[in-house]
C-alpha cells in the first residue's frame, strides 16, 4: 500500500531520530494509550462509505500522535493523513491492531508510516473475522436468545446477564490498546497464525447453536386440515411433525439461505416474508 | 393513554443513547430486551416493553451489520412497538406492526448518514492540513450526532402523532393484515439464521448444525445447555487442531466473508 504522491512530496523532509539506527525514543505511556482506548469508542459512529472507520482512527489517535510529533509539525500532518486512510475493523478488537501500529510509529515516526499502513490493512480482515464472529454474532445470538426466552416468561435476569458480559468486553476493549502497544507486531502476528483454527472452533460452537435455534426460534405452523370420510387429519401434527420435527423452519431457513447467498436484497426478503405471511393468514394456510 | 412531554423526551433520549452504544461504546447495543424494557419503564409499562423486546430480539438474532452493511433496526422496532402498544392499548402484535415498519426505515437512514459522513471525513482532513487540530477532532462529532438524530427522529414522530391518530390507522387495518404480521413475526427469525449460516463455514461443519438441531427439536434442551455442549466441542476441536496450524490455514479462507 505505498502512496507515490505522499512519499515523493514529503520524502526530503522526513526527520530521522537521534538513535544510531535512525529511530526515536518512545514517548507514549499507559495513560496515553488508555485515552486512545476511550476515544476509539467513536468507533462506527465515524463510518463513511469512502474511508470507513478512518475518521474514528484520527479521533482516537490525534492526541497520542501529537505527543509523538511534539516538535515536528509536518510529521504530525503526514501521520494524520496516513491515519485518515481507508480502514475497517470490528471496533472492540481494533485496539490490539491500532496499538501495535502506534508502537511502530512511536519508534519510527514518519519512517514507519508505510509499515503502519501495511500492518493495519494487512491484518484488519483476520482481526475482524474473529471480532465479527464472536463479539457481533456469537455473543448476541447466545445471550440474546437466553435474554429473550427469560423475558417472555417475565424474568429480567437474562437482560442483566448479557449486560454483565457486555461490560466485561467493554472493559477489556478499553485496555487492549495497551496490550497491542506492549506486545506489538509479535503478538498480532502470532495471533494471526492462530486465528484460523480459533475461528473454526468458534464456527463449531456457532453452528451448533444455530442448529438449535432454527427449530426453537422460528415458528411456522400450518393450519390446514384434511377430512377423509370421518377422519380429520391435521396437516401439521399428522403429517409434517411425523416426517420431521421443525421441518417448516428448516425449509424456510434453507430458502432464505439460498436467497442471501444469491445476494438478494435483505429488505426484499423481509418484505416478501411479511407479504407471504399475510396471504397465508388470509387463506388460513398458516396460523 | 397520552404521553407527557417528559416521557416523550426520555424515550427519544433512550433511542439516541441506544444508537450511541450500538455503534460507539458497544456495551449492550444489541440487547433488544434491555432497551425496550427501558422505554417501557419510562412510559409506565416495563412488562410490555420486555415482551415486545423479546419478540424483536428473536427476530434479530444473527442479523448483524458486518463490514459496514445496513440491516433493519429491530431495537427501534421494539421501542416504537412498545410505545404504540402502551399508548393505544391495543394488542402487542398490533404495536409490533408499526414498530417493524419503522425499524425497516433504518436501512435508508443508515445509508444517508454514512454518505453524509463522507463530508465529515473530508472536513476532518482539511482541518488537519490547515493545522486546526481542535476543529479536526471536534468535527468528528458530526458522525454520532447524525446517527443519533437519525435514530431519534422516527421514534419522536411516532410519539408526537399520538395514540388516537395511530389507533385510527390501526382500526382501519383488516384482520389478515395484523394476523399476517404476527405470523411473519414467527418466520422472520429465519433471516438471522440464514445470515449466520452464510457467514459461517456451514458445508465444513454441517454435522454440528444437525447435532444442535436434534438436541433442541427432539431432546428439547434449552439454548444455554446446548451452548455449553457446543463450547466443549469447540474446545476439543481447537485443542486437536491448534498443534497443526499449517493444515488449518488452508481452510481459513471463506470462514467469514464480511469485508
Amino acid at each position: 500500500m505505498s502512496n507515490e504522491t505522499l512519499s515523493s512530496q514529503t520524502e526530503p523532509e522526513i526527520k530521522v531520530g537521534p538513535n544510531p539506527d535512525g529511530s526515536f525514543d518512545p514517548v507514549l505511556t499507559d495513560k496515553d494509550l488508555e485515552k486512545c482506548g476511550r476515544r476509539w469508542k467513536m468507533a462506527v459512529m465515524g463510518f463513511n462509505y469512502e474511508t470507513q472507520l478512518a475518521p474514528s482512527v484520527i479521533f482516537a489517535e490525534a492526541d497520542a500522535l501529537r505527543k509523538i510529533y511534539a516538535d515536528d509539525e509536518e510529521g504530525y500532518k503526514r501521520s494524520l493523513e496516513n491515519a485518515g486512510r481507508y480502514f475497517n475493523v470490528t471496533p472492540p478488537v481494533g485496539g490490539l491492531l491500532l496499538g501495535a501500529a502506534l508502537a511502530i510509529e512511536d519508534k519510527q515516526h514518519n519512517q514507519g508510516l508505510e509499515a503502519v499502513n501495511d500492518l493495519k490493512v494487512g491484518l484488519m480482515g483476520s482481526m475482524s473475522g474473529i471480532g465479527d464472529s464472536i463479539l457481533w454474532t456469537l455473543v448476541p445470538t447466545v445471550m440474546g436468545s437466553i435474554a429473550a426466552y427469560m423475558a417472555q416468561e417475565g424474568n429480567p435476569v437474562g437482560i442483566f446477564l448479557w449486560l454483565a458480559v457486555g461490560l466485561v468486553i467493554f472493559w477489556w476493549s478499553l485496555n487492549n490498546w495497551k496490550t497491542g502497544y506492549k506486545f506489538g507486531t509479535s503478538l498480532i502476528t502470532t495471533l494471526a497464525d492462530k486465528i484460523p483454527v480459533f475461528t473454526e472452533a468458534m464456527s463449531v460452537l456457532g453452528l451448533t447453536v444455530v442448529g438449535a435455534l432454527i427449530p426453537s426460534v422460528v415458528s411456522i405452523t400450518v393450519g390446514l386440515t384434511f377430512t377423509m370420510g370421518d377422519v380429520t387429519l391435521n396437516f401439521q401434527e399428522g403429517i409434517l411433525d411425523m416426517i420431521m420435527l421443525g421441518i417448516m423452519p428448516v425449509l424456510a431457513t434453507w430458502i432464505v439461505y439460498v436467497l442471501i447467498k444469491r445476494r438478494v436484497n435483505l429488505i426484499a426478503i423481509i418484505v416478501a416474508i411479511i407479504v407471504i405471511s399475510m396471504v397465508c393468514s388470509a387463506f388460513g394456510i398458516l396460523v | 393513554m397520552e404521553l407527557s412531554i417528559v416521557q416523550i423526551i426520555l424515550v427519544a433520549l433512550i433511542a439516541g443513547i441506544y444508537r450511541f452504544d450500538r455503534i460507539g461504546t458497544q456495551i449492550n447495543g444489541h440487547n433488544c430486551v434491555l432497551w425496550a424494557t427501558l422505554a417501557g419503564l419510562v412510559i409506565g409499562d416495563p412488562f410490555t416493553g420486555m415482551q415486545i423486546g423479546a419478540t424483536c430480539m428473536l427476530m434479530s438474532l444473527g442479523v448483524a451489520a458486518l463490514g459496514g452493511s445496513s440491516v433493519p433496526d429491530y431495537i427501534m422496532a421494539a421501542i416504537v412497538g412498545t410505545v404504540v402498544t402502551v399508548t393505544t392499548g391495543q394488542d402487542m402484535s398490533v404495536g409490533l406492526t408499526i414498530g417493524i415498519a419503522v425499524g425497516l426505515l433504518w436501512v435508508q437512514i443508515d445509508v444517508i448518514v454514512k454518505t453524509l459522513n463522507i463530508f465529515m471525513a473530508h472536513k476532518q482532513l482539511d482541518f488537519a492540513h490547515k493545522g486546526n487540530y481542535g476543529m479536526m477532532k471536534a468535527v468528528t462529532w458530526i458522525g454520532p450526532v447524525l446517527f443519533c438524530v437519525g435514530e431519534m427522529l422516527p421514534v419522536l414522530i411516532v410519539m408526537l402523532i399520538g395514540g388516537d391518530a395511530v389507533n385510527a390507522v390501526l382500526n382501519a387495518m383488516p384482520a389478515w393484515f395484523t394476523g399476517g404480521l404476527s405470523i411473519a413475526g414467527g418466520i422472520l427469525p429465519v433471516v438471522g439464521m440464514a445470515m449466520l449460516l452464510n457467514y459461517m463455514p456451514v458445508k465444513q461443519f454441517f454435522s454440528f448444525v444437525v447435532i444442535g438441531f436434534v438436541l433442541s427439536a427432539y431432546l428439547g434442551l434449552g439454548i444455554l445447555p446446548i451452548a455449553m455442549l457446543a463450547g466443549a466441542a469447540a474446545y476439543e476441536y481447537y485443542k486437536s487442531h491448534a498443534a497443526a496450524p499449517a493444515a488449518a490455514a488452508q481452510t481459513s479462507e471463506g470462514v467469514l466473508e464480511d469485508e
